[in-house]
């Protein structure tokens, strides 16, 4: 055999050897790093820190490349938040520090104020339970932000539906209203009604519905029309108990359901919840939804 | 067993103290007696914490700096110079060069990283005037800092083989931080929605080097007991991801004509 044939052999049989074996180890490798991540979870999970806390001196290391820094910051608090949300946690100690980086660093990352201030307003474990440090995240929006109207919307919804300070919600809404581009008519009927009655189901309807039409993403237009269809479905079992009561005034007793009260002349027509359930009459005349409805009554009965 | 790898990796070691490369260590002890003069003066109650988290990610940056830096030209400076062809007429098989490079650079790293370890050590003592039990957490930190270059060695020479110092610098680098960075990529796959992503996402972090798998600094500076199964189960992974790169380097380096 030559020595050419014997280099062109070698090669072969080195290549091969690369071929085979790689696969085979990289499937070994990720078999210990599987184990491995068992084992480091409790080491890792201890030493979750945030080491520099300081937005401005990060903003300094960062050289000029704060913006992209930003994104990683914003990155890492959603990573924070979606797992702490995972393990059900009712701590989120650096949420607000790792948001106040990120705004620090890009003060125009419009969307870390907006989803940031859902995640510190959330009651635990859907968010961190602080309404406070979510209203100062959006202050600090609005001030790096005075063309984006949605931030004093956030704000007012913020005061309204977490802090119920309605005249605070108010005046948030009605700053809204005189950016150009914000709906100026709808901000100011917003801002009047929650001056007005801001414990009324249908201003609160009116805010949903508005975040309902103008928000993009997905789960908040679900969780808005949750809220927007609760509300459909409390008012109308507040009218229905107001006929209820009629009911008994003119008979001296409750009804048995809803068709007593429409042979009773009281209400008209098929009377459903925005899922498409009947509406049902319990104990002592008092109206509710079918038990196999959807509708989320209780979410509005929470506390903030 | 050939003993051409040992006579490379002794050579390798060698030409590395000639190129003055442990001339680092001035720098190192400098600082160290620097902070450890220092930190008394301005911190209160976390001395140690200081000069152990300062004295390992030093060891650390001083580690990776080399490993690369020395690492990309470990083929290329030999095809340079020409010496590799006198070299390879000698009865030494391509693969048997490629292991002795990567033992000797990582014997020049890991007589750097003892040297460092003894100056971290003499301003631990400095600063606190005693050793705790605690303290061999420390040792298993450097024991993981130097699992972490030997991959980074590894990785180095591997693109060394094929490609420009320069470029050479730039795909270890990218590798490197992208292993850091691995426990996001892991997140991507645990929290997207689309399973496409999810599964490119967990390939993607199997596939990478996880270099995550080595930081124990904050660990071992706060005391903490590392177990001894993460301390063998981290050796298994260098082990077998060192073999892969430098399989993958034998069968690339074996490829290439020389002439």
């Amino acid at each position: 055999m030559s020595t050419h044939t014997l280099k062109i052999t070698s090669q072969v049989r080195a290549v091969a050897l690369a071929l085979v074996a790689i696969p085979i180890l990289f499937v070994a490798i990720a078999a210990v790093q599987a184990r491995i991540d068992a084992l480091s979870g409790s080491v890792t999970q201890q030493k979750e820190e945030l080491l520099l806390r300081s937005g401005p001196m990060l903003e300094k290391l960062s050289l000029g490349y704060g913006p992209l820094l930003a994104d990683i910051y914003w990155t890492r608090a959603v990573q924070y938040f979606g797992n702490h949300m995972e393990r059900r946690s009712h701590s989120f100690e650096l949420l607000a520090p790792l948001l106040d980086i990120a705004t620090t660093l890009d003060p125009k990352l419009v969307i870390a104020y907006r989803f940031g201030a859902v995640f510190l307003a959330e009651r635990p474990p859907g968010g961190a339970g602080r309404p406070d440090f979510a209203v100062d995240l959006v202050k600090k929006g609005i001030a790096s932000n005075r063309d984006v109207w949605q931030l004093n919307y956030d704000l007012g919804l913020l005061y309204y539906m977490r802090l119920k300070d309605y005249r605070k919600a108010s005046e948030a809404f009605l700053d809204g209203s005189k950016n150009p581009a914000a709906p100026a008519e709808l901000m100011k009927i917003m801002a009047a009604r929650v001056a007005e009655n801001g414990e009324s189901l249908e201003t609160s309807r009116l805010v949903w519905a508005e975040l309902y039409n103008s928000t993009k993403d997905e789960s908040v237009r679900q969780r808005a029309l949750f809220h927007v269809q609760a509300l459909d479905a409390q008012m109308a079992l507040k009218k229905l108990n107001d006929n209820s009561e009629e009911y008994w005034k003119k008979f001296g007793r409750f009804p048995t359901s809803i068709q007593e009260l429409r042979d009773a002349g009281l209400v008209q027509g098929d009377l459903k919840d925005p899922a498409g359930y009947p509406y049902v009459m319990g104990p002592n005349g008092v109206p509710q939804l079918d038990p196999h409805s959807p509708v989320p009554v209780e979410l509005n009965q929470q506390k903030p | 067993m050939s003993t051409m790898p040992a006579a490379v990796a002794v050579n390798t070691f060698r030409e590395a103290v000639r190129d003055r490369v442990l001339y680092n260590l001035i720098f190192f002890a400098l600082m160290m007696i620097g902070a450890a003069i220092l930190v008394g003066q301005i911190s209160i109650g976390v001395e140690r914490l200081v000069i152990v988290n300062l004295g390992l990610s030093a060891i650390s940056i001083f580690g990776i700096i080399m490993a690369i830096f020395i690492g990309v030209g470990l083929v290329y400076k030999e095809m340079e110079k020409r010496t590799l062809y006198s070299l390879l007429a000698k009865p030494i098989r391509r693969w048997e060069f490629l292991v002795g490079k990567f033992a000797g650079l990582l014997l020049t790293l890991v007589v750097n990283t003892a040297l460092m370890t003894l100056g971290l050590a003499a301003a631990l003592f400095y600063v606190s005037r005693s050793f705790e039990r605690s303290d061999v957490g420390i040792l298993t930190a450097v024991y993981f800092i130097l699992l972490e270059l030997a991959l980074i060695t590894a990785l180095a020479l591997f693109f060394s083989c094929f490609s420009s110092p320069m470029l050479s610098t730039l795909y270890t680098l990218g590798i490197y931080v992208a292993g850091v960075f691995a426990p996001d990529i892991k997140g991507v796959s645990e929290y997207s929605q689309s399973p496409a992503l999810a599964s490119l996402a967990r390939f993607v972090y199997y596939l990478l080097p996880n270099f995550h798998n080595f930081n124990v600094i904050a660990a071992a500076a706060h005391g903490e007991t590392i177990p001894f199964a993460l301390v063998w189960h981290n050796t298994l992974y260098a082990a077998l991801y060192v073999i892969v790169i430098l399989l993958a380097a034998s069968a690339v380096f074996s490829g290439r004509n020389l002439k």
